[in-house]
């Protein structure tokens, strides 16, 4: 299997074109932003409820290790992937505009918004909560760059079967993320 | 502002011939921002909000290639204007990332008021043709010595050339601005006296 090297400039570059990306969904209709091509689809909201809740569930093992890594004196980072972590990574990663294979989303990563009583408030509410958990991502990735990455690792959200360093969990945060906007352009593409 | 930033303004600014009236308004339209070493003062995928001029330090302009790789376009330091200019002046995200690779001190302009100057003074328009034909000749100066020098070559012109500050940043991105691998620019280094 080729080698993952990872940077943090490749990430905060990805990661803003994941973001300049919502910030473009942002401007659409409200009803743009609930369509839904099929009854069992989430909408744009929920797909972003669900990024918001992923990153949550990574947020404060992120930020101890990030207050536990020691400091760095020379240049930031490169990180060689570990097997085990690149294929996980790589399973979320898309291929082009295409995800490699759909996943069974675990229920704790659901997103629970009531279509129901969902209004253009909620919307903006949602919208907000991603771009701020995601710049909070961003800061940490920032951050990392002063630090070295020998550090202990974290339990990833799917379980203790994966472990990763930070570098190994921006990436797969970072992946997730850019999975979904590829789902999200296939919402938006469905006719209603 | 401090008389010495007066001054690299007026250096960088030179041939434009302020009244005394406009010269105060002209310095208030700067601010002075510091960077620590490694950190990215502009981000790729981000708009560049500033047109530099670096008063203290190095920064390198640098892109990512399809294998996430910093290929280096190219180096500022004291004196020298910096920032990512397509991007101030286009107003789009840039390709670029700009970071200090050394402790650095900036005087920044706004587009809006880095626009101002033109519209309030038609100096600026003569001093941008200047500004912008050396900078073209400079970037197709470089491309023919990419083109046409071999790697011995290219170290040797531009060590020859480059300022003493530019001389002690990590060599990998010395390597990288002059097209060669590190163990490349490491071995001329250590081999050849320019």
């Amino acid at each position: 299997m080729a080698t993952l090297i990872l940077t943090p400039e490749h990430q905060i570059q990805r990661l803003n074109a994941v973001l300049n990306k919502v910030g473009e969904l942002q401007e659409l209709s409200f009803a743009q932003w609930v369509q839904v091509p099929h009854a069992k689809s989430w909408n744009l909201l929920e797909v972003l409820e669900h990024l918001s809740i992923a990153y949550g569930l990574y947020e404060e093992k992120i930020l101890r290790a990030l207050h536990e890594a020691p400091e760095l004196s020379g240049t930031p980072w490169s990180f060689n992937a570990r097997w085990w972590q690149k294929f996980v990574i790589e399973g979320q990663r898309p291929k082009g505009t295409k995800r490699p294979f759909k996943m069974k989303t675990l229920k704790r990563f659901e997103p629970l918004l009531n279509r129901e009583e969902l209004n253009a408030t909620h919307g903006k509410i949602v919208f907000a909560e991603f771009l701020v958990n995601h710049q909070k991502l961003k800061a940490s990735i920032i951050e990392s760059r002063g630090k070295d990455m020998n550090h202990r690792t974290i339990t990833s959200a799917v379980g203790p079967l994966v472990k990763f360093y930070l570098p190994e969990a921006f990436e797969f945060l970072i992946c997730h993320a850019e999975r979904h906007m590829v789902q999200i352009e296939g919402i938006l593409a469905t006719p209603k | 502002m401090e008389p010495k930033n007066e001054a690299v303004l007026q250096r960088l600014f030179k041939g434009i011939p302020f009244e005394k009236k406009e010269v105060r308004p002209f310095l208030n339209l700067w601010n002075e921002y510091s960077f620590k070493q490694n950190e990215l003062i502009t981000e790729a995928g981000r708009i560049e909000k500033y047109f530099y001029v670096v008063l203290e330090g190095v920064q390198a302009i640098y892109l990512l290639n399809q294998k996430g790789e910093k290929v280096i376009l190219g180096f500022s330091y004291s004196g020298s204007p910096s920032g990512v200019f397509d991007s101030f002046i286009h107003q789009k995200p840039s390709d670029s990332f700009l970071e200090a690779l050394r402790p650095s001190k900036m005087l920044a302009i706004a587009r809006s008021d880095y626009l101002s100057l033109f519209d309030n003074n038609p100096h600026f328009h003569q001093w941008a043709h200047h500004f912008f034909r050396d900078i073209l000749f400079g970037r197709l100066f470089r491309e023919v010595e990419l083109l046409t020098l071999t790697a011995e070559e290219r170290y040797v012109a531009f060590m020859q050339r480059c300022p003493e500050e530019l001389k002690v940043i990590p060599q990998k991105y010395l390597a990288s601005y002059l097209n060669m691998k590190p163990e490349t620019f490491s071995r001329l280094r250590a081999s050849i006296l320019y």
